[in-house]
């Protein structure tokens, strides 16, 4: 038997495919997730307030979403609900984060497998060859990517591990000077975030001619917590959605052990969840396949195009990615609006009285449904568990990863095409493996 | 074109993420090795690395260790790669052994007994801190601004001012509701230790109405003194400020989150008969 290890890159985190091969069968793929820090046994005895500054480290990608859920698990056990505004700016937080996140992933993450490139920075290093009139796509890309930063900066404080999402609420109001700018900002970087995304396109069109396939399309069950329509980020209701994309099961976050079945992985430091033992499937196409609408104008557009030639619900995953870009759109329009919402109101925040108790938080991540449970004695944190979206990707991943070893080995030959199809089959989900394994 | 290299060990990515939003590198440097970023899985010679998080598994050593030898010079880039970060906090021992034993597998890169700082192994020419640092200051290191210097103190970034005139009794937090604007965190009842944290940050935290944690370690005055000077002085500061009593003080002060933080310059936790040597960072090489 033959074991071929490929280690991965333009993911975050550290992880490694493993695929078994014997007599020209594939035998096994694995996803092994190498690095850990047990955050689930290292926040044990810390103050209870201390979790929505403590949890955000364990991912400076996603740390937003980490430190939303943290404040809502702590509000959920001490019976409290933040006013209007401050729902508002979470929900802005979250958009910001899905700007930062999908721009980061199709833009750097993906785009170099359709340009065939080994990094987007190569387009600005290469400064006399070939590649000097597409120096611009790297810094569009940056441009794009910042304005996502710049506003979880302005609805957050600090755009890694912030800080304005608190316990009732959110410590202030975002002052109008502050909401004009970042408006006009994020004004400015839609077109070009259009531009870059049509482009992407036409690249992800190419690259399908070339290697003859959009990857895994078997039918899955899928994931998402956003809704039907004008998708909501800071939301509170699970779905699942059987084959035929209809919502077969729907859970508020406390109810998810009913629902889901958690396991740990012997070879991985991340664990799995699956659905009734079948394979699921989170992050964009998920909500993807959810959304009769997203509410807003460029991205129903590009939705519209994307259900006409795809299908739904659409399974093959190449088209996860496309589906990003769809959100990136919708992230920037629904930003605008809600900036032209007023948002420096007075009462930003309840007050509370903490208490002992057990309770649980979720909020839409970029990559799926994120869920914090907290139980709480004399102020101290007791358990948590951590359910992360990426987790809920495991076995969907696993398997896309053998349709494609199966493309590329036969009893004659292994091709290494399949060093760069494993590639674009884990990128295809926007995996995060400091969150999956924390 | 300088090259540099950004190595990650066992961390949360969020200092890689702060570099991608530092633009200015791109015109100066050019990038060898990310894995974040790059399909590069060779190191090749570079002038700078920046190493961020901290030494968790046998698999960080070997990549450390490795990597260093390619580099002129190695810069330790936020609180985990100069302390052992958030992972630290399970150091402990009670829950270090919950750890281990719970977290086995087999063929995977072991975990080591404690999240230890990268200056345990190898020689680091200029600790950067920050939980992340910011954009700005991760282009310090690069670049080595001749004459960069960061803020002496969180406080003096800050902008609030002191309202002599507010003395709570306790320290009452979120509890109360949302944070006035303009004025003093410490005057509002929070446990603000701006006032001793190294600055450089901007402060983005107070200003934006939530107290300084101290990721950036203790500011020059305190970075070499013993922990008990630091409590000292910031006992002094609430009771001049305020009418909080001293033992409610003492006992958040002695806080997880805080210790994350505070100690990075001094490896309290070390074993004392092995690192004595090493337990103190010079504050000349800390941005």
């Amino acid at each position: 038997m033959t074991t071929l290890v490929f280690p991965l890159s333009r993911i975050e985190g550290h992880a490694r495919v493993t695929i078994e091969v014997h007599g020209g069968e594939v035998v096994s793929t694995r996803l092994e997730a190498t690095e850990l820090r047990g955050f689930q046994h290292l926040v044990h005895g810390v103050p209870a307030k201390q979790m929505p500054v403590i949890v955000p480290r364990v991912c400076g990608v996603c740390s937003t979403a980490h430190h939303v859920t943290a404040v809502k698990t702590l509000e959920d056990i001490y019976g409290v609900t933040p006013p209007p505004v401050a729902q508002k700016i979470r929900e802005l937080l979250l958009l910001g984060q899905l700007i930062q996140n999908q721009a980061t992933s199709l833009f750097f993450f993906t785009m170099p497998d359709r340009l065939g490139l080994a990094s987007l920075f190569q387009l600005v290093a290469d400064q006399e060859g070939p590649e000097k009139e597409r120096e611009e796509i790297a810094r569009h890309a940056l441009t794009v990517r910042k304005t996502g930063t710049d506003l979880i900066t302005a609805a957050g404080g600090q755009f890694i591990h912030p800080v304005k999402a608190v316990v009732g609420g959110v410590t202030s109001g975002i002052d109008p000077g502050t909401v004009e700018v970042m408006r006009a900002q994020i004004v400015c970087a839609l077109p070009v975030a259009c531009k870059l995304f049509d482009y992407y396109i036409e690249m992800s069109l190419a690259l399908r001619e070339r290697i003859g396939t959009w990857g895994d399309d078997e039918p899955a069950y899928y994931i998402a917590s956003t809704g039907k329509s004008s998708p909501v980020y800071n939301g509170n209701i699970i779905h699942v959605l059987n084959y035929d994309g209809i919502v077969h099961d729907s859970f508020t976050a406390h109810q998810f052990r009913d629902h889901l079945n958690y396991e740990d992985t012997e070879y991985s430091y991340a664990g799995r969840t699956s659905y009734q033992g079948q394979v699921m499937r989170a992050n964009s196409l998920a909500r993807i396949n959810m959304a009769d609408s997203m509410g807003t104008t460029l991205a129903d557009d590009y939705l519209k195009q994307f259900q006409q030639k795809f299908g739904r619900p659409a399974h093959a995953i190449l088209l996860y990615d496309l589906c990003r870009g769809i959100e990136l759109v919708y992230a920037l329009e629904r930003a605008i609006e809600l900036l032209e919402e007023p948002l420096d109101l007075k009462e930003t925040a309840t007050t509370h009285t903490p208490r002992d108790g057990e309770g649980y938080g979720m909020v839409e991540a970029p990559r799926g449904p994120l869920i914090h449970h907290y139980s709480i004695e004399n102020g101290l944190i007791m358990k948590v568990e951590f359910i992360i979206p990426t987790v809920h990707n495991m076995l969907a991943i696993e398997r896309a990863l053998m349709v494609a070893a199966r493309r590329y080995v036969n009893t004659e030959r292994v091709s290494l095409e399949l060093e760069r199809a494993v590639g674009r089959v884990v990128r295809a989900f926007d995996p995060c493996i400091a969150c999956a394994t924390h | 074109m300088k090259q540099f290299a950004v190595l990650q060990l066992s961390g949360c990515s969020g200092c890689e993420v702060s570099l991608l939003n530092a633009e200015e590198w791109m015109d100066k440097y050019k990038l060898a090795y990310m894995p974040l970023v790059a399909s590069v899985y060779d190191l090749p010679p570079v002038d700078v690395l920046l190493v961020s998080g901290s030494l968790g598994s046998d698999e960080d050593l070997y990549n450390l260790q490795h990597a260093v030898r390619k580099a002129k010079k190695v810069v330790a880039v936020g609180t985990c790669a100069i302390s052992g970060g958030v992972a630290h906090l399970g150091d402990r021992d009670e829950i270090r052994r919950l750890f281990l034993t719970q977290n086995e597998r087999f063929h995977l890169p072991r975990l080591l007994p404690k999240s230890r700082p990268i200056d345990s192994r190898v020689a680091v020419d200029c600790y950067l801190p920050g939980c992340p640092p910011t954009p700005e200051l991760v282009i310090a290191a690069l670049f080595e601004t001749p004459g960069f210097k960061a803020a002496s103190t969180v406080c003096q970034e800050c902008g609030r001012r002191k309202a002599r005139e507010m003395r709570p009794n306790h320290l009452v937090g979120f509890m109360k509701g949302e944070v006035q604007a303009e004025i003093c965190l410490i005057n509002q009842g929070y446990l603000c230790i701006g006032v001793s944290t190294r600055g450089g940050c901007h402060a983005i935290c107070t200003r934006a109405g939530y107290p300084c944690v101290g990721c950036r370690g203790p500011s020059d005055a305190f970075i070499e003194k013993e922990s008990q000077t630091w409590f000292t002085s910031i006992q002094r500061v609430f009771t001049s400020m305020t009418d909080v009593p001293p033992e409610e003080i003492e006992a958040e002060l002695h806080s997880p989150q805080l210790a994350m933080f505070l100690f990075q310059f001094s490896d309290y936790t070390s074993d004392p008969l092995v690192e004595s040597e090493k337990s103190l960072r010079p504050k000349e090489k800390v941005l």
